[in-house]
């Protein structure tokens, strides 16, 4: 594992982001980004960015609204063409690659998909084969035992028969973990796959994509909440207006200072009772009046 | 299948329902396919003068037998053929559209597509003079690929947004509509006749000719389609999904369209513009095939099926005076429509 040589935008201790020892000994980095800055139209979303994905880890993206997470994800899954610099698959860059090759070594989950009307839970799933099989490709025991283990390894195995339109939120989103699972690839790429749903339903994804890391799987997601953030993953990336902030282990990364830097409101962090990991909890709203112990809601403006 | 997965307990069943699954997309295509041959078998045979079936079954292949050679072989069987390819090259049309803009109402007659060949039409008559179906039919092919085109082009804003192309191909369904319109007043007598049929669909007095070139335009469209279903089902889950899963979406954009255009073009060359078919066919076909998503095959035989029988019903419901067949369609695909609309309100 090579130490990193180039200095994080903002990292304090860039020492720490590049020792990360969760990932098996021997394993390379795959998915990396180089000076990249991306944008939408001519506004600049994203700006030098540099980034290395650690493998068989689980790294989450996190910042505010607008600083550029989706679009780094984006980018990272061949989606989005840098305007400067390259993001290299297997040091390659990527959009050199075909797409379906890529597709067969990343997977990604964007925002909002759309399940075709009617569709059941397996057809959909087998959808997630389709980079290994040409336009007339018979289907063979290879995709259909695939799409067996997506099955399995999400808990939908009584489910597989149902319409996809009949699930609850979180049954949804792992239908479509499973299509990325069906796809066989060593990363998968996830935008925000917590949104909309309830409480219940966002642990229930986050604790299926924790197990999906730990076997060996590089996941990365863009996550909106901090404390999920630092429950579940082994490397935070945080951003703000288009840079890197820092990027390492949840606890070094979260810092009171940082936090409130990134978001524009003064937070303190406490250890989360159950897991120990960093809990966010603001002390001021945005625009700097304090919340009152007895009226949190109460703005003084 | 054998070799069943054990993992996760419930292979058993994940297996059945497999099966009966894929049963029910062939299922589907069997009985369409039943329906289909009913109906043209029945077209052959019914008629001013009904036929036995022996002697209609053996007309129908060539098979020389006294009487039924002429009625079949020359009037009824050129329609009833030529009725279902067309039918067949509407389907597809209609479902490839569909397909690509996420949208049951993007249909190639409701979007001005067929509108858009018959002006072409009428247009190369008017400039040449010609009447002549094979001179004019490439015209109508280049008319509704352009018009395919332009409703495509008018409809995106960082992609293909439904509701735009729909409303872009109404109106470039009038402005079609208003030229051919237009054109056909400026015609000599001698020519506004035939210039006329090319804006009316209509399967009657229809020859070999005809059935040739619906089965090559037939022939060449569908594994064309075919060959699309496959992206073409992922791009349905957004265009982010099918570039996450190695689809190429601007090229399979740009060729399911322009292979929609062709076809609907063809279809018009041979027929005239006949609505609704290319509307009502995909829906119905992608529902009793319960596959979620665009199907190919079954599209075509549904779209084949609803031509054919509308063809029988308009030649022989008010005999011998010959309804416009898209009367006939219109009195399907319209309550459909409705039923439609009404659905999309909720």
């Amino acid at each position: 594992m090579t130490t990193d040589a180039e200095p994080r935008v903002g990292a304090t201790n860039p020492a720490a982001a590049s020792t990360d020892t969760a990932h098996p000994a021997g394993t390379d980095v795959r998915l990396a980004a180089s000076h990249v800055s991306l944008a939408y139209a001519n506004a600049r979303v994203v700006h030098d960015l540099s980034l290395e994905v650690p493998p068989g880890a689980f790294t989450a993206i996190v910042g505010p609204n607008g600083c550029g997470k989706s679009t780094l994800l984006r980018a990272l899954a061949r989606l989005h063409k840098p305007q400067v610099g390259t993001v290299t698959l297997d040091g390659a860059d990527i959009h050199t690659l075909h797409t379906r090759d890529v597709a067969r070594e990343v997977g990604l989950l964007p925002q909002s998909p759309h399940a075709p009307a009617g569709i059941t839970v397996r057809d959909l799933i087998a959808r997630g084969r389709t980079p290994h099989l040409g336009p007339f490709s018979a289907w063979s025991q290879a995709d259909a035992d695939a799409v067996a283990e997506a099955i399995a390894a999400t808990g939908l195995a009584g489910l597989a028969e149902r319409s996809v339109d009949s699930l609850s939120g979180g049954q949804r989103q792992r239908a479509w973990i499973a299509l990325a699972l069906a796809q066989q690839t060593g990363m998968l790429l996830l935008d925000e796959p917590t949104t909309f749903l309830d409480i219940a339903h966002q642990y229930e994804v986050l604790d299926l994509v924790h197990r999906l890391a730990q076997t060996g799987r590089t996941v990365v997601a863009v996550l909106h909440d901090l404390a999920q953030a630092a429950r579940y993953a082994d490397h935070v990336v945080l951003m703000s207006a288009g840079l890197v902030v820092a990027a390492g282990p949840p606890a070094e990364v979260l810092t009171a200072g940082r936090v409130g830097a990134a978001f524009g409101l003064r937070v303190t962090i406490v250890p989360d009772p159950v897991t120990g990991t960093p809990l966010i909890v603001p002390t001021s709203a945005p625009g700097g009046a304090d919340l009152t112990p007895n009226d949190p809601l109460e703005r003084t403006r | 299948m054998r070799g069943a997965v054990t993992r996760g307990g419930g292979a058993r069943p994940i297996q059945r329902g497999t099966r009966r699954r894929l049963h029910r997309a062939t299922l589907t295509a069997l009985v369409l396919s039943a329906v289909l041959l009913a109906s043209v078998v029945t077209s052959l045979a019914v008629g001013q003068v009904d036929l036995p079936l022996p002697q209609v079954l053996k007309a129908a292949v060539g098979v020389p037998s006294d009487g039924a050679d002429f009625i079949v072989g020359q009037l009824r069987a050129p329609r009833a053929y030529t009725a279902a390819l067309v039918g067949a090259l509407l389907g597809v049309a209609g479902a490839l559209l569909q397909s690509v803009a996420r949208n049951p109402l993007a249909s190639p007659d409701l979007l001005g597509v067929t509108a858009g060949g018959s002006a072409a039409a009428v247009a190369s008559i008017a400039l040449t003079r010609s009447v002549d179906s094979f001179s004019i039919a490439p015209w109508a092919v280049a008319g509704s690929l352009a018009t395919a085109a332009l409703i495509t082009v008018l409809g995106w804003r960082g992609g293909i947004q439904p509701m735009r192309m729909v409303l872009a191909g109404i109106g470039v369904g009038f402005v079609a509509t208003s030229i051919t319109t237009y054109m056909l007043t400026k015609l000599p007598e001698r020519v506004v006749g035939s210039a006329y049929l090319w804006t009316v669909g209509s399967t009657n007095a229809r020859v070999w000719r005809h059935v040739v070139v619906a089965a090559i335009a037939a022939a060449v469209v569908v594994p064309i389609a075919a060959w699309y279903q496959r992206r073409l089902r992922v791009m349905e889950m957004g265009d982010d999904m099918a570039a996450a899963l190695g689809v190429n979406v601007v090229r399979v954009r740009v060729g399911a369209v322009a292979v929609s255009g062709v076809a609907a073009g063809l279809a018009t060359a041979v027929t005239g513009p006949i609505g609704f078919v290319a509307l009502v066919a995909p829906a119905i076909a992608r529902t009793l095939s319960g596959r979620g998503g665009i199907v190919v095959g079954a599209s075509a035989l549904m779209g084949a099926c609803v031509t054919s029988v509308a063809d029988l019903i308009a030649r022989e419901a008010l005999a011998p005076t010959q309804l416009p067949i898209g009367l006939l369609t219109a009195a399907i695909g319209a309550p459909y429509l409705l039923v439609l609309l009404a659905r999309m309100r909720n």
